[in-house]
């Protein structure tokens, strides 16, 4: 049985490279995308069972993908973690997210918190 | 009249001798006319008669004397001195009377009567006293015409003169007397009105000069003023205030607070309102709006007419424009730095939890050492990032709490996890405990608190050297709980005590040199607790070590933002 997709949807590259490799570390098929409108678009195609969702993002942002997911019925399964910096904005996602993780973000403890959603 | 009152009237710095020259010179005329009247009568009379011979010449050469002599008078009284020309004129009348006469008549008869009337005109045109000279000089006249004629003076009609120059004496001086008093209130009266009149002209001129000052003010004034009347009606503005929201300022006085602030929100417009009905205004702060396309300030003042009588309203309003932007632009640079900065910090501190997990291999226990180096001071650099960062939105008024219910047992358990490693780093003991009587749940702000209490055992961590470090949650009082945080360190010195709770500010001396920081722990404690509704104490002596208190509200304050 192959591994579940996690979708990692971060613009800076070194924290894509640390939540892969935590994910991966979780026992997760991994796949990155750096921009709004390109995971938008990815999720068209695939049904991930975890997304970890950066806030900040070029083209589409985070908010309007996290909402997509949201409503999008093929979709219902997929557990999201949010990722960001602003402690504010952390705190209008909390009802629509499985899991909100204020950066910065360890390596463990993205691993161990992906691990327990999964 | 006029010309003839002017003929009549010789000026004299006495107005008594000027009423009495008057006084003559009417009675010179009169006299004068009664002359030419004689003269003329005489001249028909001998026209149409025919008769009068030599009777009515002599008449007629009497009454031309008699005009000459009026003459000399009347020059007299007005280039010479009016005394003497009334001393002549009652002389002669006296005289006269003498010879008008039958002897016997003036002696003891029917002209005795004629020498009442200089005696009367001697107390009016002469002096008050002078009817008595007159009155003697009329009885000498009188006993010098009886012994002529073999009669015996007349003595009763002499005390008879004398009794009327009593009588004219009394009235003349009685008038007199109540003339110089009228003139004397008229003097004082005088004084008065041009007293009066000058402390008018003074106030009236320190009024304008008060007025012209006001007036400079409000139109040099870099601020925009408008003074509202009960009514709230604009009743005084200035160029400043029509500069601000661009109209001239003949359409800003007379308009209704409403019309006015049409451009204003419903809100803002309702608390300015509100604020304009107040008539106390004691502590009223003043309120940030958009007017237009400005952000203006706006702070009232009463205006009284007496210490408990509003009669309206002075506001005073702000350009607040720029400050906002700046405002703005500070709250973007806040938000960007928040963000750019973090993320490197995150990526370290990710790989260096990937290196220590051993991801990419296992590490020697040397590379180990380096990598939780590593970790440590980029947590210091996060702490001080964050701290930063929240300094900064304190200043800017942007920090958010969000109160809710948390457990402080939890809170002390998350704090003793993440601060255990540095404690035991330095070989100190720490040890978090939660009193029996506090409750399982209180109301607060988790994220806040939790800063709070990191940053006092941070801090108690840094500078204690040996011993340990306490962190102890427990009821403070019925209303309040309170968290202490106590450490064996050196103590703070109380010429310290004072200054350590402002931002980047640490206690100064050689004990701290090692220790590097921007100083802003105990400052955010401190404006996070005050924020919050609680207080910070401290208890500290040098050589013993500190205790902080920080002692906050069972029901916190329910604002969301500060």
């Amino acid at each position: 049985m192959s591994k579940p997709l996690a979708l990692i949807i971060e613009d800076d590259y070194d924290l894509a490279t640390i939540f892969e490799a935590a994910l991966q570390a979780a026992d997760f098929e991994t796949e990155v995308i750096r921009a709004g409108d390109a995971a938008l678009k990815r999720l068209e195609t695939v049904t991930p069972s975890m997304v970890v969702l950066d806030l900040h993002l070029p083209q589409v942002i985070g908010t309007d993908i996290l909402d997509h997911i949201r409503v999008e019925p093929r979709l219902t399964e997929t557990r999201v973690m949010v990722t960001t910096s602003d402690a504010r904005l952390a705190e209008t996602v909390q009802d629509q997210a499985d899991l909100v993780l204020i950066k910065p973000i360890s390596f463990s403890q993205l691993r161990d918190m992906a691990m327990r959603l999964r | 009249m006029e010309r003839l009152n002017r003929l009549l009237t010789i000026s004299s710095a006495d107005p008594d001798d000027q009423r009495r020259s008057w006084l003559l010179n009417i009675l010179l005329l009169s006299v004068a006319t009664f002359a030419i009247l004689a003269i003329l009568s005489m001249i028909a009379a001998t026209i149409i008669g025919g008769t009068g011979g030599t009777g009515g010449g002599r008449l007629i050469i009497g009454s031309l004397i008699m005009l000459a002599g009026v003459g000399v008078l009347l020059l007299i009284n007005r280039y010479g001195a009016g005394w003497i020309a009334s001393s002549i004129f009652l002389l002669l009348l006296t005289v006269l009377f003498g010879f008008t006469d039958e002897p016997q008549q003036v002696a003891d008869g029917r002209s005795l009567f004629l020498f009442a009337i200089p005696i009367i005109m001697a107390s009016v045109i002469l002096r008050p006293y002078a009817s008595f000279i007159i009155a003697g000089l009329s009885s000498l006249v009188i006993a010098l015409v009886a012994i002529s004629i073999q009669y015996v003076p007349n003595v009763p009609a002499m005390l008879g003169f004398f009794a009327i120059a009593v009588v004219s004496w009394l009235s003349a001086r009685s008038l007199e007397h109540a003339l110089a008093e009228l003139r004397a209130i008229n003097r004082e009266l005088d004084q008065r009105v041009e007293q009066r009149t000058r402390d008018l002209a003074a106030a009236l001129s320190r009024e304008q000069a008060e007025a012209s000052k006001n007036q400079a003010i409000l139109e040099g004034i870099a601020d925009g003023v408008i003074v509202f009347n009960e009514e709230r009606k604009a009743i005084v503005t200035n160029p400043a205030m029509a500069q601000l929201i661009a109209r001239p300022m003949w359409k800003i006085t007379g308009a209704d607070i409403e019309t006015l602030m049409a451009e204003v929100s419903p809100d803002d417009k309702e608390t300015i309102i509100e604020l304009l009905g107040n008539e106390t205004f004691q502590d009223t702060p003043s309120i940030k709006f958009e007017w237009g396309d400005k952000t203006l300030s706006v702070s009232m003042a009463p205006v009284r007419a007496a210490p408990d009588v509003v009669t309206g309203t002075v506001a005073v309003f702000r350009d607040f424009t720029r400050e906002a932007e700046i405002e703005r632009m500070k709250s973007a640079f806040v938000s960007m730095v928040s963000h750019d900065l973090r993320t490197p910090l995150g990526a370290i501190m990710g790989y260096t939890d990937m290196l220590e997990q051993a991801v990419y291999g296992p590490l020697t226990k040397k590379q180990m050492d380096v990598m939780a180096r590593i970790n440590a001071n980029t947590s210091r650099l996060l702490n001080m990032v964050n701290n930063l960062l929240d300094q900064a939105q304190i200043e800017a008024g942007k920090l958010t709490f969000h109160i809710g219910q948390f457990a402080p047992r939890e809170l002390l358990t998350e704090v003793d996890s993440v601060m255990s490693i540095l404690a035991q780093a330095k070989g100190l003991e720490l040890i978090c405990e939660v009193d029996a009587g506090v409750p399982d749940k209180l109301s607060g702000d988790p994220q806040r608190l939790h800063q709070i209490v990191v940053n006092l055992v941070s801090n108690a961590l840094k500078f204690t050297e040996q011993g340990k470090v306490g962190v102890k949650i427990y009821n403070y009082d019925p209303e309040r709980w309170a968290i202490d945080v106590s450490d064996t360190g050196p103590g703070i010195p109380p010429e310290a005590q004072t200054y350590i709770f402002e931002a980047f500010r640490q206690v100064e001396g050689d004990q701290v040199n090692s220790h590097s920081g921007f100083g802003l722990g105990l400052s955010i404690v401190k404006q996070l607790t005050t924020l919050m509704g609680g207080e910070v104490k401290l208890e500290s002596e040098v050589g013993r070590g500190s205790t902080f208190t920080v002692v906050m509200p069972l029901s916190p304050i329910q604002e969301e933002t500060n």
